[in-house]
């Protein structure tokens, strides 16, 4: 079926499923199948920040007092922020637009996407501030091998989507050959793609991130690079949002709320599903040994790193119904709460020093006791 | 929590967890109450938007503070932003 960006033909998006119905018309949020995108884009949107509001500055003389083994490891995880950004911050619109049917989740993925280019351009703020010329740390993002491994894994499920999707929309169902090479499509197979493509973006925004801010935030724990970690804290806040969008869709499908051949294809793939999670904990498993090739740093090291990404794996298996896989353990790195807490995170990023700063908020909860000592 | 055991006492109620009963006070979130006596307990955003506080309510009923975000099955709750509306059971799995 052909995409059209303003489809003339009258429909009911009450009726239609999340994906593959009938292309989305009237930008309308008045009635809603799915009210939940409604309520994370509003959430979404309350977080609004910029990076340039955050004072990195400090960092600049941190980074220079850093062994050589510190430097490789923010570098290198920063490098890799920078590459999951790149990837988040475009593939949900072109694999997920052209697919969906519902207005609130469009907006949703929209808003989502939105949020992950404020990410990546505070990565340049941060590497502007450290580096006078920051196109080394840039250009071996494309080049370096341990990034590129992960790049593959985390890129295609999209790509694989996106290009039977753009075939699908082309050319319809059939068998075609493009270069030489035969590619099935069905609707059963484009949905299964993209029910794969959505469980690697769910442990993309559950793993993959979470272990690149425990090195961020290990660096805070050390009073040290805190302007960078006042943004990554910033960058999580989002990044937890995204996570529940993730999930929600994943449980929508497999407890038959949304399309019923998604909860068959769920049921189907679910040892699929398991792999692509699990894959992602090896994947960042190995990742921590990269970072820590030349020497681990106070309050982190690998071995406390593959606990951590065992600790949250099993809390976000459990989250979209997959059993939990590891041996459970209390949380290795306690003080990640305290960075992941919204209490914590600023309303104001340009109020950083002021911890007790809020804007347009007033206490007006006032009990009879408020007034225990007061005279007339 | 067999029937005699369950008070209606509004103001604190009492949540228990395996063999463990912790009480709350006046509009104290189950969590703030567990932390309180020592449970150890999954939490991130103290907001109801991460999920990861998710718990098994098998008795009992609870107020929300805030609209949950994240995802919950029918028989779970949300510990950050809820709190008992009179004595509850809960099970956390993780």
């Amino acid at each position: 079926m052909k995409y059209t960006t303003f489809n003339q033909k009258t429909v009911n998006t009450m009726l239609e499923p999340m994906f593959f119905g009938n292309p989305v018309n009237v930008a309308r949020y008045d009635q809603q199948k799915h009210p939940i995108f409604e309520k994370l884009i509003e959430k979404q949107i309350s977080f609004f920040w910029r990076p340039e509001e955050v004072d990195v500055s400090k960092d600049r003389v941190d980074f220079s007092r850093l062994t050589a083994a510190e430097k490789h490891i923010f570098t290198s995880n920063l490098k890799y922020q920078t590459l999951l950004d790149s990837v988040q911050g475009r593939s949900p619109n072109i694999a997920f637009l052209p697919i969906i049917s519902l207005p609130e989740l469009e907006t949703w993925v929209e808003t989502w996407s939105f949020f992950e280019t404020i990410h990546s351009r505070s990565y340049t703020h941060i590497l502007r501030n450290l580096f006078s010329d920051p196109s080394d740390i840039f250009e071996d993002i494309v080049v370096n091998d341990e990034i590129k491994r992960r790049a593959t894994d985390i890129s295609k499920y999209y790509d694989d989507l996106i290009f039977a999707t753009q075939l699908y929309q082309t050319v319809g169902e059939g068998t075609h050959i493009v270069d030489g090479e035969e590619h099935l499509i069905t609707m059963r197979e484009l949905k299964k793609k993209l029910f794969l493509c959505m469980n690697s973006v769910n442990a993309l925004e559950a793993i993959r991130f979470y272990v690149s801010f425990a090195c961020t935030f290990a660096f805070a724990e050390r009073e040290l690079m805190e302007g960078n970690s006042k943004i990554i804290r910033l960058i999580a806040r989002d990044e937890n949002i995204h996570l529940t969008s993730t999930q929600h869709i994943l449980n929508l499908w497999s407890k038959g709320k949304d399309d019923p051949e998604m909860a068959e294809i769920a049921k189907e793939c679910e040892n699929e599903a398991r792999v692509i999670f699990l894959t992602a904990v090896q994947q960042e498993k190995e990742w921590a040994k990269y970072l820590f090739k030349d020497g681990s740093m106070l309050g982190l090291n690998e071995e406390i790193l593959h606990d951590y990404v065992e600790y949250i794996a099993n809390q976000r298996m459990a989250a979209i119904g997959l059993k939990p896989e590891f041996k459970s353990k209390s949380n290795p790195l306690p003080w990640m709460n305290n960075y992941l807490s919204s209490d914590n995170v600023q309303v104001a990023p340009q109020e950083v020093e002021v911890s007790s700063y809020l804007v347009s908020q007033i206490d007006s909860e006032v009990n009879a006791d408020d007034f225990g000592d007061f005279d007339l | 929590m067999s029937k005699n055991e369950v008070s209606n006492d509004t103001d604190n109620p009492r949540i228990k967890l395996n063999n463990t009963l912790v009480s709350c006070t006046k509009g104290e979130t189950v969590l703030d109450a567990l932390e309180r006596n020592g449970v150890e307990v999954q939490f991130n955003c103290r907001e109801g938007f991460c999920g990861v506080c998710r718990t098994k309510l098998l008795n009992g009923k609870v107020n929300y503070l805030v609209d949950p975000l994240a995802f919950i099955d029918d028989d779970e709750i949300l510990s950050c932003c809820t709190t008992p509306r009179s004595d509850i059971e809960i099970n956390i799995e993780n």
